[in-house]
C-alpha cells in the first residue's frame, strides 16, 4: 500500500527511479565480478528482445495501415510496404466518424474527471479535516464501495438513464462514472499529510472551511490531484462496456465504441481497419510519450481499481 | 414533453459546464447535451449489409441521394446479429433510435411485441404506392402482428442448393437444356450426391456443420418444415413439436453424412470452398453466397430450389426476409414517417440491384419484371419464395438466437455421428421446452 | 457551491472565536461537513448504493428491458433458474479459466521484467515505455490489432508458426481449444505493464544496504534475487495478485469484441453472460440474479483486499 500512494502522498521521487544515487551506488557493486557482468548481459539482452516483441502489435499495425489495399492482398504478412501511403488514413477520416468520437471522447472523459475530482476531493477533506460525528462509519461505508464493480450496475444504470431521458447524451455517459471511492481514498491520504497547523492557523484567522479547501489545500494538493486527474482520465476514455450501453447514435460514441460498433458497407479493408486502430491508439500513446514519468507515477498511485 | 424539458435544463447546464473549454462549440457537440433528434432533413438508417450486400446497398442509396437531394441520409453499418438487434433495441429505448432501419423478419414478431416498432397504416401505404398486393404475400404476412402491420418487405432470402454445372453434366445430372434433372425425394437427391462424388472424387455435396448455429439449423428447419411438423405457439409459450419428424427429419441429414457423401467437421468457409474448388458438385446454403460463388468460378455453376425431399407438407425451406422498420422515436418529430416511407418506396424501387446479390425482390412489380426474369440463375429459385418457412415466431427464436444456439449442437452431433437422430430430437424437444418456460421479456 | 455552506461557517467560526484548533474543529462542523460530502454522497447513492440494492431486489422479478420497471414477483425462480442453467456454470467456468491463464503469466512475467529492468539504471524509459504504453490503449484498439494478428491464412501469428516449422496452426480465434488462449495472450501483452510499473516502484522501496550488504556476503547475482529481493516484494505480489484476480472476473472488452463469448460459447465470461441475458433477451430480471450471484463472488475476493487495505492503514 505505501508504494502505492507514495506517489500521492509527497514523496514523489520514490515511486519512479529518481533515486539516482542508490542506482550508481547499486551498480557499481554490481559491476564486481566477471560473472555478475555476464549476468548483467545476459539480462540486458533477454530485456531488450522483450520489449522489442512488446512493440510488435502496435508496429505490425502501423506497418499494416500504410501499405495500399492491393499490396495487402497479394501478400498479407509482409512489414514492409513497397509503396507506403497515408491513403487508409485519409479513407478513414473522411469517410468515418472518427473525428466526432475524438470530441466525444475528450468532453466526457474530461468532465467526468472534473466532477469526479471536485466531488471527491471535497468528501475527502470533510473526512480528513473536520470532525463530525459518524466521520469513521462514513468513511468506512465510502471505502467499502470499493467492493462494488460499476460494471455489475449496468442495468440499473440503464434504467435509471432512460426514465430521466439522458441516454444519448454526454450525461449518460458521464453521471455513473463520477462517484470513485479510490479517488476519496488518495486524496484524504495526501490531505492527512498536510501539517494540521496550516489549516488550524487559518481557520484562527477566520476562514471558512470551503475557503481552506479551496484556497489552501486543493493549491497544496498538485501531486494527487494530478495522479487522480490521470487515472480517472485514463480511465473514463478507455471506459468500454458502460459507454457501449448508454450511446447508440453512431455520432455520439465514444472512440474505444465506436472503433468497433460501426462497420463500412464494403466491409473495411484490414489496411484501414489498422489504421483506425492506430488513431485510436494515438491520443493517449502521445500523450504518454510526454508525460511518461507523471503518467506512470499517477497509474501506480492510485492504481487501485 | 416533460422529458424535453428536462433536457434542455440539461442542455442548459452543460453548456455552462463546457463554456469554458469549448466556446464556439459546433452544434454536434451542444446536440450531444441535449439529446435533441437533429434538424428535420436528417435521416438515420441502420442496417448490418457488409459485403456483396453492401455493395448493392451503396449503389441504391446514391440513387436515392440524387433524387432526394433534400434528404440528408445518414447511413450507419452496423455488426452483424445478435448485437445489431441489442443496439436497435437500446437506441429504441434510449429514445434515439434511427428512422429507418432493416431487420430480419423473424427477428420481427419479438421487436414489435416489444413495442419497439411504429405500426404503419393503410392509408401511409396507399400514400406512398405500396400497398399489400405490391408486396410477396408470404413476407408480407409475416409483416404483421396482432393485425398490425410493422415492417415492409424488401427480399426472402432462402436456403437454396449451389451446383457446378461441369460436374453435374459429367454426373449426367443435366437434361438436354442444360437444366438440373429432377432432385425430389429422399433418395434421387442422394442419389444425384452420390454422382456428384463420382466425378469430384472427393465428395457429393458440402454443408457447413460446424461453428455456424445458422446452418445446422436451416437444414433442419428445412426438412421438419416439410414434414408439415411447427415447433412453438403462443409467442413461444407452448411447444408443439413433433418428435417423430424432427427424429426422421435428423435420419435424413445423418444418411447425408453416413453415406459420406457429405464432409463432416466443416465450417461456414470451407463448405463454400469446397463447392468453388471443384472437391464437392452441391453447396447447401443460403443464396447470399451468390456473388461470393461467382466471383471463384464465374459461370460454371448454377442454383435451384433446395429439393422437396419430403411430401408430408406444402414445400418449404428454411427463410427469411430483410425489411425496413421504423423504430418508435419519442416524438413524431423525431419519428419523420413521411421520410422515412418515402425512403423506402425509394429503395424498393431498386429491388432490381438488391436482387443481383441473389435475394428474391419481395417488391412484385420488380419480381414480376421482365428484368429480374432474365436475371439468372436468380430466376431459377425465385419460386422458393412461396415456400419460405419462417422461423417460430418467439422471443428465444430468430436469425442469431439462442434458439439456434441450443438446438445446432444437437443437429452438429447427429451430422458428426456422434448422437443418434432420436437421442438428438429428444434434445432439442428438452431445449425448447426450457426455452418455452423461461419467463418472457415480452 | 454559493454563499449558504460559507456564512454557515463564518458564523460558527464567529461563536467558537479562535479557540484551539481542535475544539474549532469539533464544533458546529457538522453542517459544513454534510454540505462536502452531499456532491459525493448522492452520486455514491444513486450510481453505486441504490443500484446494488435496486439490483438485489430485482432479481426475485422478472422484469424485462422492453417492458420497463420491476415485474412480477417470481419468488427464488431466478436463482433456481440459474443454477441449472448450463451457461451459467459454463461461463463461470470460462471465467475462471481466463483469471488462470492470465494471473499467472501477468504476475510473473511482470515481476521478472521489473527484476531485469530494475537492474539497469540507464534506458529505464524505454523498457516503461515498451511494457507500459499497451496499458494506455482502449480495449477496441486491442481487439482490432490481435484480431488482425490472429486473422486465418493472413495473420501474423499463423504465419510465424509456420515460419518456425509448424505445419498446421490453429484458427487462435476461431477454435474453441485456443480461443480463451489467444485472448488470455493478447491480455497479457495489454496490461502487463500496469503490474510492471507496481513491481518496479517496490523495487525502489529496497534500501540499497540491503544489496550491499548481500554482496558483501558474497551471494551472486541470482542468489540474491532469490533470497533477498524476492521476499521483500512479497506485498506487493498480494496486492497485484488480488488486484488482477477481481480485474479477471470482470472481464468483457476484449472478449466480447473478439469472440463475442464464441466458438460455441467457449469465451463468454460471465459478465458477457448478464449483458446477454439482460441487452440482448432483454430479460434483466434474470440478469439482476446473475449479476448479484456474481457480485457475491467478486466480494469474497474483495474483502481479502479490503482487509489487506485496513492493514496497511494501520502500518501506515
Amino acid at each position: 500500500m505505501a508504494t502505492l500512494t507514495s506517489a500521492a502522498s509527497g514523496t514523489p521521487e520514490a515511486a519512479s527511479g529518481g533515486t539516482g544515487a542508490g542506482k550508481a551506488g547499486r551498480g557499481a557493486a554490481a559491476r564486481r565480478t566477471d560473472s555478475e557482468r555476464l549476468f548483467n548481459r545476459v539480462t540486458l539482452g533477454v530485456l531488450i528482445a522483450l520489449a522489442l516483441l512488446w512493440l510488435v502489435p502496435l508496429a505490425w499495425a502501423f506497418a499494416t495501415s500504410v501499405r495500399p489495399p492491393g499490396e495487402l492482398a497479394t501478400n498479407p504478412t509482409s512489414w514492409v510496404a513497397d509503396n507506403p501511403t497515408l491513403a487508409n488514413y485519409r479513407e478513414v477520416l473522411s469517410a468515418g466518424r472518427i473525428p466526432y468520437w475524438y470530441v466525444n471522447s475528450f468532453i466526457t472523459a474530461a468532465l467526468t474527471t472534473l466532477l469526479s475530482v471536485f466531488t471527491a476531493s471535497l468528501a475527502a477533506f470533510a473526512l480528513s479535516r473536520l470532525r463530525f460525528r459518524y466521520r469513521r462509519p462514513v468513511f468506512l461505508a465510502i471505502l467499502a464501495g470499493v467492493m462494488i464493480p460499476p460494471q455489475l450496475l449496468m442495468i440499473p444504470h440503464f434504467l435509471t438513464l432512460q426514465a430521466t431521458g439522458m441516454l444519448n447524451t454526454y450525461w449518460a455517459v458521464i453521471l455513473p462514472q463520477v462517484p470513485n471511492v479510490v479517488a476519496v481514498f488518495v486524496f484524504k491520504q495526501f490531505f492527512d499529510g498536510i501539517p494540521v497547523e496550516l489549516t488550524d492557523a487559518a481557520r484562527a484567522d477566520g476562514a471558512s472551511w470551503l475557503r481552506i479547501y479551496w484556497q489552501i489545500v486543493m493549491p497544496l494538493s498538485r501531486p494527487a490531484i494530478s495522479a487522480v486527474t490521470i487515472f480517472v482520465f485514463v480511465w473514463t476514455w478507455n471506459n468500454f462496456l458502460w459507454p457501449l450501453l448508454a450511446v447508440t447514435d453512431p455520432q455520439m460514441m465514444t472512440l474505444p465504441v465506436g472503433l468497433t460498433s460501426v462497420q463500412d458497407a464494403f466491409g473495411l479493408p484490414q489496411a484501414q481497419l489498422m489504421a483506425s486502430a492506430v488513431l485510436g491508439a494515438l491520443p493517449l500513446l502521445t500523450v504518454f510519450l510526454f508525460f511518461q514519468r507523471r503518467i506512470v507515477e499517477g497509474i501506480a498511485g492510485t492504481g487501485l481499481k | 414533453m416533460r422529458m424535453q424539458g428536462r433536457r434542455r435544463f440539461l442542455g442548459a447546464a452543460g453548456g455552462l459546464a463546457a463554456a469554458g473549454a469549448l466556446s464556439g462549440c459546433s452544434s454536434a457537440v451542444g446536440q450531444a447535451f441535449t439529446g435533441s433528434a437533429g434538424p428535420p432533413s436528417l435521416l438515420n438508417f441502420w442496417h448490418p449489409f457488409t459485403g456483396g450486400d453492401g455493395a448493392q446497398l451503396v449503389a441504391m442509396q446514391d440513387k436515392y441521394r440524387k433524387r432526394r437531394p433534400g434528404t440528408d441520409l445518414k447511413s450507419t453499418t452496423m455488426v452483424w446479429g445478435a448485437p445489431y438487434y441489442t443496439k436497435l433495441t437500446l437506441a429504441t429505448l434510449g429514445g434515439r433510435p434511427p428512422q429507418v432501419a432493416i431487420t430480419h423478419m423473424s427477428r420481427l414478431p419479438t421487436l414489435a411485441a416489444s413495442g419497439l416498432l411504429r405500426d404503419i397504416s393503410r392509408s401511409e401505404l396507399a400514400e406512398h404506392g405500396m400497398q399489400a398486393s405490391r408486396f410477396n404475400k408470404a413476407a408480407f404476412r409475416r409483416a404483421h402482428l396482432d393485425g398490425k402491420l410493422y415492417a415492409l418487405p424488401l427480399d426472402t432470402h432462402p436456403f437454396v442448393l449451389f451446383f457446378r454445372k461441369k460436374i453435374a453434366e459429367k454426373a449426367g445430372l443435366l437434361d438436354g437444356d442444360g437444366e438440373l434433372k429432377d432432385l425430389d425425394g429422399p433418395d434421387k437427391f442422394l442419389d444425384a450426391m452420390r454422382a456428384a462424388k463420382e466425378v469430384t472424387g472427393v465428395w457429393g455435396g458440402s454443408v457447413a456443420s460446424i461453428k455456424d448455429p445458422g446452418t445446422n439449423w436451416r437444414i433442419f428447419w428445412t426438412l421438419y418444415r416439410q414434414l408439415g411438423a411447427d415447433l412453438v405457439a403462443d409467442g413461444g409459450r407452448k411447444v408443439v413439436m413433433d418428435v417423430g419428424a424432427a427424429e426422421e427429419a435428423l435420419a435424413y441429414i445423418r444418411r447425408m453424412t453416413a453415406e459420406k457423401l457429405v464432409p463432416t467437421g466443416i465450417d461456414y468457409t470451407s463448405s463454400l470452398t469446397l463447392l468453388t474448388s471443384g472437391k464437392a458438385g452441391f453447396l447447401m446454403d443460403g443464396e447470399w453466397q451468390l456473388p461470393a460463388v461467382r466471383d471463384a468460378v464465374k459461370e460454371d455453376f448454377g442454383m435451384r430450389t433446395f429439393p422437396r425431399i419430403f411430401r408430408d407438407g406444402p414445400y418449404a425451406c428454411a427463410a427469411d426476409s430483410h425489411a425496413f422498420i421504423l423504430p418508435a422515436a419519442p416524438s413524431e418529430k423525431a419519428q419523420r414517417t413521411e421520410r422515412s416511407l418515402a425512403f423506402t418506396r425509394a429503395m424498393l424501387d431498386s429491388s432490381l440491384d438488391w436482387a443481383k446479390g441473389g435475394h428474391i425482390p419481395a417488391w412484385e412489380p420488380t419480381a414480376r419484371s421482365d428484368a429480374y426474369g432474365d436475371l439468372r440463375p436468380q430466376a431459377d429459385y425465385a419460386s422458393a419464395a412461396d415456400g419460405a418457412a419462417y422461423d417460430p415466431a418467439a422471443w428465444y427464436a430468430g436469425a442469431d438466437s439462442i434458439l439456434y444456439r441450443r438446438c445446432a449442437g444437437a443437429i452438429a452431433s447427429v451430422q458428426a455421428g456422434r448422437a443418434r437422430p432420436a437421442a438428438a430430437a429428444d434434445a432439442i424437444h428438452g431445449a425448447v421446452r426450457e426455452l418455452a418456460k423461461m419467463e418472457a421479456p415480452v | 457551491m454559493s454563499t449558504a455552506p460559507m456564512s454557515t461557517a463564518r458564523t460558527t467560526t464567529a461563536r467558537t472565536g479562535t479557540a484551539a484548533g481542535q475544539a474549532a474543529r469539533t464544533t458546529g462542523s457538522r453542517w459544513t461537513a454534510s454540505g462536502m460530502l452531499l456532491p459525493f454522497g448522492a452520486f455514491y447513492v444513486v450510481f453505486l448504493l441504490g443500484p446494488l440494492v435496486y439490483t438485489a431486489v430485482a432479481g426475485f422479478f422478472n422484469g424485462s428491458l422492453v417492458k420497463g420497471g420491476l415485474g412480477d414477483w417470481v419468488g427464488l425462480k431466478n436463482y433456481a433458474e440459474a443454477f441449472g442453467a448450463p451457461e451459467f456454470w459454463s461461463s463461470l467456468g470460462n471465467t475462471l479459466w481466463f483469471t488462470v491463464l492470465t494471473t499467472v503469466p501477468l504476475i510473473v512475467l511482470a515481476l521478472a521484467l521489473a527484476l531485469m529492468t530494475d537492474r539497469f539504471s540507464r534506458g529505464k524509459w524505454f523498457f516503461r515505455l515498451a511494457f507500459f504504453a499497451p496499458f494506455m490503449l482502449p480495449s477496441s484498439v486491442i481487439s482490432l490489432l490481435f484480431m488482425w494478428i490472429y486473422a486465418d491464412e493472413i495473420g501474423l501469428a499463423q504465419a510465424t508458426v509456420k515460419l518456425l516449422g509448424g505445419q498446421a496452426p490453429p484458427s487462435w480465434l476461431g477454435d474453441p481449444n485456443w480461443a480463451m488462449i489467444s485472448i488470455a495472450a493478447a491480455t497479457v501483452w495489454w496490461t502487463v505493464g500496469f503490474n510492471f510499473v507496481i513491481y518496479l516502484a517496490a523495487l525502489q522501496e529496497i534500501p540499497r544496504e540491503v544489496h550491499e550488504a548481500a554482496a558483501m556476503d558474497g551471494a551472486g547475482p541470482w542468489q540474491r534475487l532469490r533470497l533477498v529481493v524476492v521476499p521483500m516484494l512479497g506485498r506487493a505480489t498480494t496486492l497485484v495478485a488480488v488486484l488482477q484476480l477481481v480485474a479477471s472476473l470482470k472481464v468483457f472488452d476484449q472478449i466480447y469484441m473478439m469472440t463475442n463469448g464464441g466458438p460455441e460459447d467457449s469465451t463468454r465470461p460471465s459478465l458477457l453472460y448478464v449483458y446477454q441475458t439482460g441487452f440482448t433477451d432483454s430479460r434483466t430480471g434474470y440478469a439482476s440474479t446473475v449479476s448479484l450471484l456474481l457480485f457475491v463472488i467478486i466480494l469474497l475476493i474483495s474483502l481479502v483486499w479490503f482487509a489487506l487495505i485496513r492493514r496497511t492503514e494501520k502500518e501506515a
